[in-house]
C-alpha cells in the first residue's frame, strides 16, 4: 500500500489528530535509549496515537489486510530497540494514553490503559496507602504498558518479584485487530488456575503478540518502615557470601545492591559529597516492612555482613538512607564521569548470573573490558544475580564503537555460558535476538510456533525477540 | 561554527536517550508525543550538526518548541544543557536564513537601552494604539504574527514612566552604610513593572545598602539568545561583564531571574564567550583579558534579590504586620528554581511578614509557559500551559501570587485577568516593603 494512502486511511479513522506523517515528525520515533538505536536511525513510515480499544483494532485491521509491520511503543526508555520500527511501518505510541480507569480498593487491583507512568501510578496509589511493588530505574518516565510487555522489574525484584507477579489480565489486541481478554473477562479474582495462561503469554512478549491495551494489576499494602545496611568489603569474593548468609539467616531483603570498585570510583569522582568508602564492593541492604521487624532485620544483616565486611552502616534516618540510596542511584549516570570525553552505552547492559557467579562473572566483565580496550563500570541487583555493565566510550568514534560491539556480544555469551541469560530485566529487543537460539536451544521453535499462531503474517515487531525461521 | 561550539561538540554524544527529560517538559506534558520531547530537541540539534537535515521552516519550528525553561536539564543525569543546545541551533538557524525583522529588533532596538525606552514609553503614551503602533513601527508584526491584539492583551496596560527615569543613579543606605551594591535593572521590570525596582531600591536601602544603579547596562541577553540572536547576546554579556566588574562594588543584584541567571553564567556561561574571544584573532587581546578578569571579578558577587535579604543581609527584625492579613502563594520562576536551585529565600521572605498565610500551591514550580517572547509567538500552546498554572493558583485560596521574574508576572497577570480572578501578582519584595513602610 503506498504510503500517502495508508496515512489518509488511518487519518480517516483515527482523526489527522492522531497520525504523525511529517518526515521530520517521524524522525523522533526512530530511536529509544539503546545504543543500537544511537548508531541506526530506523524512521517509521507513519506513527499513530490511538486512545481506545476500537482504535487501536482498527488500525490493526488496516495493518493486517495490508501486511504493514506495526511497533506498539510506550515511553521509548527500553534499552533493546523494542520500541523501534528496525523494519519500517508503523508505530503505535500508546504513551499518550494514560488513563487509571479504576483503583478497585476492596479487591486490591487496579485497571489501567497502557501509557499510564510507572511513578504516577504509585503516586495515586499512595492515597490509598497502596504500591505497585516493581520498581524500575526508569519509574519515573516508563509506562506500564511497556513494562508489561518488557515484564520489567528493579531494585526490589528480589523480595517483590517482576511485573508478571502482579498482572492479573490482559486486554489485548491481536494482529487481526481481535480483541481478547485473558484471566478471564468478567474475572476480578486474584488466584485463577483456569485455562492456559495467556496473560503470562502476553506478559513479557515485547510487542510481537499483540497490543496491550488495558491491564488489570494487583496491587500491595505499602510498607511503613524501611532501613539499609551499607557494607564495604576488602574482597569481592565476600560480597555474594555475605548475601547467601544473609538469606540463610531467614530474612528476605527487599533489595541488595552492588557497586563494585569501578562503580566506587566512579559515584566518588561525580559526587565527591556522597564519599563512598573505599574497596573492592559495596552491598546496600534494603529491608521493609513494619518499623519493629525493619529493626531487626537491619541490626542482623549489620551483624551478619560484619563477619565479612570491614565497615557497616546501618540507618534508618530519611536524610541519611537517601544519602546512602542515592550513592547507588546516581551509579548509572555517574559511569560517565570515568572519561570526561565519553558516555556510558545501553549495550551488554543487563546479563543476569546464578548467585553464586555473580563475582566470577563481575571479574570476568572487567579483563574483557581490558581486552577490547573500553573502560567499565559494574553494578547490579546482586539479591538475583542481575549485573548491570556500563561501558564508557566516546559513541561517535567507529573505533570505539566497534570495540564496544565486540566487547558486549563477549558479555552476553559469558552469561550464557556460567549458567545464566542475556537480559535480567530489559529484555531481548532487537539487540539480542541474535543470542536466543544459544540461550533457549530448540525450544525457540516453539516460540517461532506460538508466534505464527499469533501473527500468522509476521507483521507484530518484527524483527525482535528471537530471528525469524531460516534467518 | 555551530557545529564546532563546544556544547554542540561535546554535550549531544552524551545524551543517553533516558527519556527522562519527558517527564518534566511543559511542552511534552501539552503534546505527549515525542517529537515534542526534550531528549527530541537534542536529537534535533544533532541532525542538524550531522546534516541529516538542513535549515527548513519545519525544522526552526520544531527548535522552536522549547520555552528554554530548564526543566529538563535541571534533571538530568547527564545534566545536558538542553536549552544552550536549542539556543546555538537557532543562531544557526538565524545565520542560514536572517530576518531582516529579527535583526532590527535584536540588534538594533534590544542592545541600545536608551531606543527601547523611549518606544516603549512612547506605546504607554499612545495607551490606545499601544503596542500597535509600537510594532508596526519596529517591523515587529512578522516576529509577533496575526496575534498582536492578543500580544497587546498579555503585556496589558504599558506603564508610562520606567523605572530608570524614577531612580537616581547612586541612592544612599538609610543609617549606616553596611555596603555598596549595584543593581542590575532589567528590561522588563525597568520598562513593565517598574513599581517593582522601586519597591527592590527601597528594601535595599532601608537595609543599609548604597544602591547603584549602572547607567550604561544593556539588557542581559536571554531575548537575544532565545531568538537566535546568539552573536548578539555575546556581545551583550561581555559589554555588562566589563561594566560591572569596574562598578567597585561589593554585590550584583537583580530582581529578575533571568538576569542573574545569564549574569552568573547558568543560562549562558561566561566561559563560553571568553574561549571564543580568546580563540578569536578579530578580538583586541585586551578585550579577552579584560572579560576573563571581569568575568572572574564577578564569581560569587552576582545574587537574586531574594537570596541577597535572606542569605547575606539577613532579613529585618523588625518587620511590621500588614495591615490586612492575606493568603499569598508563590510561583517558582524556571529561571530561579531549575537553573539556580533558588527555592527557598523568596518563601522565607513571604514567610517572615507577620500577616502573610502562606499557603504552597501544587505545582509550585512547574512552567507558567511565558519564557519572555514565547507566549508571543506560541500563544495558543502558551496558553494551555499557563491554564494548568492559573487552576493550581485558584486552588491554593491565594489573594496574592508572588514571583520573581517579570516574564512569569506578565504571563501570569494575563492569566489571571482573562479567568476573571482578582489576584494580584508581586515581587515578594514588594510585600517586604509594604511591611516595612508600614512599620
Ligand atoms: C535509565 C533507565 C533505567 C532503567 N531501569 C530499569 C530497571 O530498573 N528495570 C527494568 O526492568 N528496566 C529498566 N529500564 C528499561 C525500560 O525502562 C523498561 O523496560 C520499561 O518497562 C520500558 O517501558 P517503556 O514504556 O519505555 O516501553 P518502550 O521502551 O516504549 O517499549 C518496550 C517494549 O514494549 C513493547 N510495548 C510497549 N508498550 C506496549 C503495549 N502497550 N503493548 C504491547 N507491547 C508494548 C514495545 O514494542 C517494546 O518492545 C531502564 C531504562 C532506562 C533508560
Ligand atoms: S537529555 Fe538527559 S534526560 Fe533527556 S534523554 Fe538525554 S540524557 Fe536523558
Ligand atoms: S528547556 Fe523546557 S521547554 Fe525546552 S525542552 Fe527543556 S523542558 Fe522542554
Amino acid at each position: 500500500m503506498e504510503r500517502s494512502l495508508l496515512v489518509k486511511e488511518l487519518e480517516n479513522c483515527l482523526g489527522k489528530d492522531k497520525v504523525i506523517s511529517d518526515p521530520v515528525d517521524l524522525m523522533y520515533y526512530s530511536y529509544d535509549s539503546s545504543f543500537l538505536a544511537r548508531l541506526n536511525r530506523f524512521i517509521p513510515d507513519v506513527v499513530v496515537t490511538p486512545r481506545s480499544t476500537e482504535e487501536v483494532s482498527a488500525v490493526m485491521q488496516i495493518a493486517y489486510a495490508n501486511d504493514i509491520p506495526v511497533t506498539p511503543r510506550g515511553a521509548g526508555t527500553g534499552e533493546t530497540c523494542g520500541s523501534v520500527a528496525i523494519k519500517g511501518g508503523l508505530v503505535m505510541d500508546l504513551s499518550p494514553w494514560d488513563t487509571i480507569e479504576e483503583i478497585d480498593v476492596a479487591n486490591m487491583q487496579v485497571f489501567v490503559r497502557p501509557g499510564v507512568i510507572h511513578a504516577k501510578l504509585n503516586e495515586r496509589l499512595a492515597e490509598y496507602g497502596l504500591f505497585f511493588p516493581p520498581d524500575p530505574g526508569s519509574s519515573i518516565m516508563c509506562t506500564i504498558g511497556g513494562m508489561v510487555a518488557n515484564n520489567a522489574s528493579g531494585l526490589r525484584a528480589v523480595k517483590y518479584g517482576c511485573t508478571e507477579q502482579y498482572v492479573l489480565g490482559l486486554e489485548v489486541v491481536l494482529p487481526n485487530g481481535e480483541v481478547i481478554v485473558t484471566g478471564g473477562i468478567q474475572s476480578r479474582s486474584i488466584k485463577n488456575v483456569s485455562g492456559l495462561n495467556l496473560t503470562k503469554l502476553f506478559v513479557g512478549s515485547e510487542g510481537i503478540l499483540g497490543v496491550i491495551t488495558k491491564i488489570r494489576l494487583r496491587v500491595w499494602p505499602k510498607p511503613k518502615g524501611r532501613g539499609i545496611v551499607m557494607a564495604v568489603y576488602p574482597s569481592l569474593d565476600d560480597a555474594p557470601a555475605s548475601v547467601l548468609e544473609v538469606y540463610q539467616a531467614g530474612i528476605l531483603p527487599s533489595g541488595i545492591e552492588i557497586l563494585d570498585q569501578s562503580a566506587i570510583n566512579a559515584v566518588n569522582m561525580y559526587r565527591p559529597e556522597i564519599n563512598l568508602p573505599q574497596g573492592e564492593a559495596i552491598l546496600l541492604f534494603e529491608v521493609d516492612g513494619n518499623p519493629s521487624s525493619v529493626e531487626w532485620e537491619g541490626l542482623k544483616i549489620k551483624e551478619i555482613a560484619s563477619r565479612r565486611a570491614s565497615q557497616v552502616e546501618w540507618a534508618t534516618e530519611p536524610k541519611r538512607m537517601a544519602d546512602l540510596w542515592e550513592g547507588r542511584s546516581v551509579v548509572a549516570t555517574a559511569a560517565a564521569r570515568v572519561r570526561p570525553d565519553g558516555s556510558r552505552v545501553f549495550a551488554g547492559e543487563d546479563i543476569s548470573v546464578p548467585l553464586a557467579k555473580v563475582a566470577e562473572a563481575l571479574r570476568s566483565i572487567r579483563s574483557l573490558g581490558q581486552k577490547h580496550g573500553v573502560k567499565v563500570v559494574n553494578y547490579g541487583h546482586i539479591g538475583d544475580g542481575n549485573v548491570h555493565t556500563a561501558p564508557v566510550i566516546d559513541p561517535e568514534k567507529p573505533d570505539e564503537v566497534e570495540k564496544a560491539n565486540r566487547l558486549v556480544d563477549e558479555i552476553h555469551r559469558l552469561a550464557v555460558t556460567l549458567g545464566g541469560s542475556t537480559t535480567g530485566e530489559h529484555g531481548v529487543g532487537a539487540v539480542r535476538a541474535m543470542y536466543a537460539e544459544l540461550e533457549h536451544g530448540p525450544a525457540v521453535k516453539v516460540m517461532q510456533a506460538i508466534k505464527k499462531a499469533l501473527d500468522p503474517k509476521g507483521i507484530m515487531n518484527p524483527g525482535k525477540v528471537f530471528l525469524p525461521e531460516g534467518e | 561554527m555551530f557545529k564546532d561550539t563546544p556544547v554542540v561538540r561535546e554535550q549531544i554524544k552524551k545524551c543517553v536517550r533516558c527519556g527522562k527529560c519527558r517527564s518534566v517538559c511543559p511542552i511534552f506534558n501539552e503534546y505527549r508525543t515525542e517529537n515534542y520531547s526534550p531528549r527530541g530537541q537534542v536529537f534535533m540539534v544533532q541532525m542538524l550538526r550531522d546534516g541529516v537535515l538542513s535549515v527548513s521552516n519545519k525544522v526552526a519550528a520544531k527548535l522552536g518548541d522549547c520555552l528554554m525553561c530548564e526543566s529538563c536539564s535541571s534533571i538530568c543525569p547527564s545534566a545536558i544543557p538542553v536549552p544552550e543546545l536549542v539556543a546555538e541551533a537557532r543562531a544557526f538557524i538565524t545565520e542560514q536564513r536572517p530576518s531582516t525583522s529579527k535583526k532590527l529588533i535584536f540588534e538594533k532596538l534590544w542592545t541600545s537601552p536608551g531606543l527601547l525606552r523611549n518606544s516603549v514609553a512612547a506605546a504607554g503614551l499612545a495607551d490606545s494604539l499601544g503596542l500597535r503602533s509600537l510594532a508596526r513601527s519596529l517591523g515587529l508584526t512578522s516576529i509577533l504574527p496575526g496575534d498582536l491584539p492578543r500580544a497587546e492583551k498579555i503585556l496589558g496596560k504599558i506603564p508610562r514612566r520606567s523605572a530608570r527615569s524614577q531612580l537616581a543613579a547612586v541612592m544612599p543606605a538609610r543609617g549606616t552604610r553596611k555596603t555598596r551594591v549595584a543593581y542590575f535593572l532589567g528590561c522588563g521590570t525597568d520598562l513593565l513593572q517598574p513599581e517593582i525596582a522601586l519597591a527592590t531600591v527601597e528594601v535595599l536601602t532601608h537595609c543599609g545598602c548604597e544602591v547603584i544603579i549602572p547607567q550604561d547596562i544593556r539588557c542581559c541577553g536571554v531575548p537575544h539568545l532565545a531568538n537566535g540572536a546568539k552573536t548578539v547576546a555575546e556581545k551583550l554579556v561581555i559589554h555588562n561583564l566589563n561594566i560591572l566588574s569596574k562598578l567597585g562594588v561589593d554585590a550584583i543584584i537583580s530582581d529578575c531571574a533571568s538576569c542573574t541567571s545569564t549574569l552568573n553564567g547558568h543560562l549562558y556561561r561566561p566561559a563560553t564567550v571568553i574561549d571564543k574571544l580568546k580563540n578569536s584573532s578579530n578580538s583586541a587581546p585586551t578585550l579577552a583579558e579584560k572579560t576573563i578578569e571581569a568575568a572572574n571579578w564577578l564569581k560569587g558577587k552576582v545574587f537574586d534579590l531574594t537570596v541577597f535579604l535572606v542569605d547575606e543581609l539577613g532579613l529585618p527584625t523588625e518587620i511590621g504586620r500588614l495591615m490586612n492579613s492575606v493568603v499569598v502563594t508563590y510561583h517558582d520562576p524556571c529561571h530561579l528554581v531549575k537553573a539556580q536551585k533558588i527555592k527557598n529565600q523568596p518563601r522565607k521572605i513571604l514567610q517572615s511578614i507577620p500577616g502573610v498565610d502562606f499557603q504552597e500551591m501544587v505545582g509550585a514550580d512547574t512552567c507558567c509557559g511565558g519564557s519572555g517572547t514565547f507566549g508571543l509567538t506560541h500563544y495558543d500552546l502558551s496558553m494551555k500551559i499557563l491554564k494548568r498554572k492559573i487552576e493550581s493558583i485558584q486552588n491554593s485560596g491565594a489573594e496574592i501570587l508572588a514571583t520573581s521574574c517579570p516574564s512569569c508576572t506578565t504571563q501570569i497577570s494575563y492569566g489571571l485577568r482573562e479567568a476573571g480572578l482578582n489576584i494580584k501578582v508581586i515581587h515578594p519584595v514588594q510585600l517586604l516593603q509594604k511591611a516595612l513602610i508600614q512599620h
